[in-house]
């Protein structure tokens, strides 16, 4: 178990990601909380010895990912809310980001993880691939996929990534 | 695009409440960040749970159907009760052809031993036995001494009624050398006594044998060894016993022997 320094450390590190993760994936500020709560307390109890600063944000994406879906498998998509929800949320954007985060969120969830990590967060194909545990060759196409449907919807090729 | 996007992302913050709201939870369910050493001990209680209950039901088994005490019982039949330490019977062999048949006649597994006992006593072949003048034999024998001799007086209780038998006790090697001979202990007792007489006897023989037919040939060739030998068996217990552990010492063991009889017939 890690000392409350620590946690308090991580929580300030890390919060921004992991609420951003969650922005993607989750559709009210309820399951963000949980979410919150099951990534920190993780982290609190985990053993783990992170080598460096990247690896422990790894770990927290990954577990954040993955506690992300499961809650979404538990509910089952029962709950479906419409995008104008989402809008209302504490954390909306400001309206100029409102069109390029409709754009991201509208993705199916498989690109969404893809194109935060790799646009926000600067991760490279292989680095994704290792924290999602998906193939490199996956995580190029979903790379590759995602750019073009972004550019679809937000139209014009002044997003060249 | 990737500045948009950077643009778009950064300006989503996590509130300042909901980090606060997850220190506290966190801090709430580590118990104040100190519950280290209880976590894997926790986790333990289960699978040792498990694990006992596991020994409890193979110790269980093993409790209930190990016999700690042997009953065996001779007529012709020769039939061996196993008794497990709650008195009751567990097993039932049979020592040649006859005992093999009545034990597949009989239920008494499971049993408490007194009421086997009694059943057995009450099975028509044992009782036609009987009725023709049979001499029946119960031997119990067991590793606790106190446990067999109280096997043997409930035993004794059982069978008072009938005349023609007669109980003793036996010790734990007489009855493994008797198995080992392939007869019951009663009959193997029988044997011994038998064998110090007439020394070309085999065990096969003497499996056929009922035990008066044993007795009576014990006490003819006693009577032409021994003048004045009654030839009517009323073993004594002790004598019966002294005379159980013996080997083949036939003088010593014949005279101690003889005596039991001669202090009987006088």
């Amino acid at each position: 178990m890690r000392s409350e320094e620590e946690v308090n450390r991580a929580v300030e590190q890390y919060a921004d990601t992991v609420r951003r993760l969650c922005m993607i994936h989750l559709k009210n500020y309820a399951d963000t909380e949980d979410i919150f709560q099951n990534v920190f307390l993780k982290y609190a109890l985990s053993s783990v010895s992170f080598e460096s600063q990247e690896h422990e944000r790894a770990w927290l994406i990954r577990v954040t990912v993955n506690a992300c879906r499961d809650l979404l498998k538990s509910f089952f998509r029962s709950r479906t809310v419409s995008i104008d929800e989402i809008m209302e949320q504490p954390a909306a954007p400001p309206s100029e980001n409102r069109e390029v985060l409709e754009a991201v969120l509208s993705l199916p969830a498989k690109y969404k993880d893809v194109v935060y990590l790799h646009y926000y967060e600067g991760y490279t194909a292989p680095e994704i691939g290792r924290i999602l545990g998906k193939n490199v060759n996956t995580v190029y196409s979903l790379l590759k996929r995602s750019r073009e449907m972004l550019r679809e919807k937000l139209g014009g090729d002044e997003y060249e990534g | 695009m990737k500045d948009k996007l950077k643009k778009t992302f950064d300006s989503i913050r996590a509130e300042e409440e909901l980090k606060a709201s997850t220190l506290e939870f966190v801090s709430r369910k580590t118990g104040g960040y100190r519950k280290r050493k209880t976590v894997p001990y926790r986790r333990l209680v289960p699978a040792l749970a498990c694990l006992l209950m596991l020994f409890l039901g193979f110790g269980g088994y093993h409790v209930y159907f190990t016999p700690t005490s042997i009953i065996s019982i001779d007529i012709n039949p020769s039939l061996e009760l196993g008794i497990n330490a709650l008195d009751r019977v567990v097993s039932v062999e049979g020592y040649n052809e006859d005992g093999e048949e009545l034990a597949a006649s009989l239920n008494v597994n499971h049993m408490n031993y007194t009421e086997a006992v009694e059943e057995i006593l009450s099975n028509d072949i044992i009782a036609e036995y009987l009725s023709q003048d049979q001499i029946l034999s119960i031997a119990v024998a067991g590793s606790d001494e106190g446990k067999t001799e109280k096997i043997l007086s409930q035993v004794r209780a059982c069978t008072e009624g009938e005349k023609n038998t007669h109980c003793y006790e036996a010790s734990h090697e007489e009855i493994a050398s008797a198995h080992e001979a392939g007869l019951s202990c009663g009959k193997y007792r029988a044997y011994l006594e038998l064998k110090q007489y007439d020394p070309d006897i085999t065990t096969e023989e003497v499996q056929g044998m009922t035990m008066k037919e044993i007795r009576d040939r014990i006490a003819s060739l006693a009577g032409t060894e021994e003048a004045g030998e009654s030839t009517s068996y009323r073993g004594e217990d002790s004598a019966q016993q002294k005379h159980g552990h013996g080997g083949q010492e036939h003088s010593g063991e014949g005279e101690r022997h003889g005596h039991g009889y001669r202090q009987e017939s006088e």
